[in-house]
């Protein structure tokens, strides 16, 4: 999969201050799941998964979010922001093949 | 369709409203979760540890993660408070799509710390932890997840003062989201 860890953000089309948004987010990766040999025991290797994801909004971290394998291939994940004052969003996904996948999105009022 | 029991989560609150005994000895019993919480803390980050470095947790019980995660804390009902969407049936257990938006605020005195995604019959049932700031402005996500078979799945909120929330929905899965065939 060439194209892992690429992020998109989308951001609804009218924003006014004050708002409380609804951010989707999407990237693309395997999230790759536990395997077991005959025995049913786990295969001890390195699983590549993402675990965590964080926002930032203008350089200052607004949420944290610890993911696991028990969430789906391509996580897709929508979270509340509070706008106050236009600025920068920051999503920032960290895997466990030491990783991390980063996009932008400028916030405007409309 | 099953109808979640929630009232064996509520036996200590119970046991604690019938005399001032029972109360007393609930107090008691917290206050030794409390301090036996203290001391499990050493273990926890290390399972956080074994996360981050790509290794999956041991296989548990949901029991034993709600454990971990919370003590022996009482859950509070939480239905009018965290409104939560899954399908009633979801035919790719590889992927449910949860939606979870909560009038609980995420800002002042006591706001919602953290929501937390947990499937009761995955072997590892911890799913996600979401975590939440004042900017926020409320504590709502969405995802998907994947469900191993059919199961309850269980939304909880905690609080900033420790008080948790949790809401219980049944999924029926009609394909497996988890197991991959044995490797040889």
């Amino acid at each position: 999969m060439a194209e892992v860890g690429r992020v998109s953000i989308r951001l609804p089309s009218s924003i006014k201050q004050g708002d409380v948004i609804r951010v989707r987010t999407l990237v693309m990766h395997p999230m790759e799941i536990v395997q077991r040999d005959k025995a049913n025991k786990i295969i001890p290797k390195n699983y590549h998964f993402i675990h965590t994801m964080t926002v930032a909004y203008n350089g200052k971290e607004v949420m944290r979010t610890e993911l696991t394998q028990g969430v789906s291939q391509n996580p897709s994940i929508t979270f509340p922001l509070k706008v106050d004052k236009p600025g920068k969003l920051t999503v920032s996904y960290g895997d466990t093949n030491g990783k991390t996948f980063e996009a932008t999105a400028e916030i405007k009022f409309s | 369709m099953r109808i979640p029991d929630i009232s064996r989560w509520m036996w200590r609150a119970d046991a604690a409203a019938m005399s001032r005994r029972g109360f007393v000895r609930a107090l008691v019993a917290m206050l030794a979760g409390a301090a036996a919480l203290k001391d499990l803390s050493v273990p926890g980050e290390g399972a956080a540890q074994a996360t981050s470095s790509g290794m999956p947790q041991p296989d548990e019980l949901v029991d034993a993660t709600l454990k971990r995660l919370f003590g022996n804390r009482t859950f509070q009902r939480g239905d009018d408070k965290i409104k939560v969407e899954l399908p009633q049936i979801a035919e790719d257990g590889g992927s449910v799509a949860i939606s979870v938006d909560s009038s609980l605020p995420v800002g002042g005195a006591v706001a919602v710390s953290s929501l937390y995604i947990i499937s009761d019959k995955n072997r590892r049932p911890m799913l996600a932890k979401f975590s939440f700031t004042p900017e926020s402005g409320r504590a709502l996500v969405a995802t998907s997840i994947r469900l191993a078979t059919s199961t309850d799945v269980r939304v909880i909120a905690e609080m900033s003062d420790g008080t948790l929330y949790a809401v219980v929905k049944p999924v029926r899965v009609t394909i497996s989201g988890c197991d991959l065939p044995p490797q040889s």
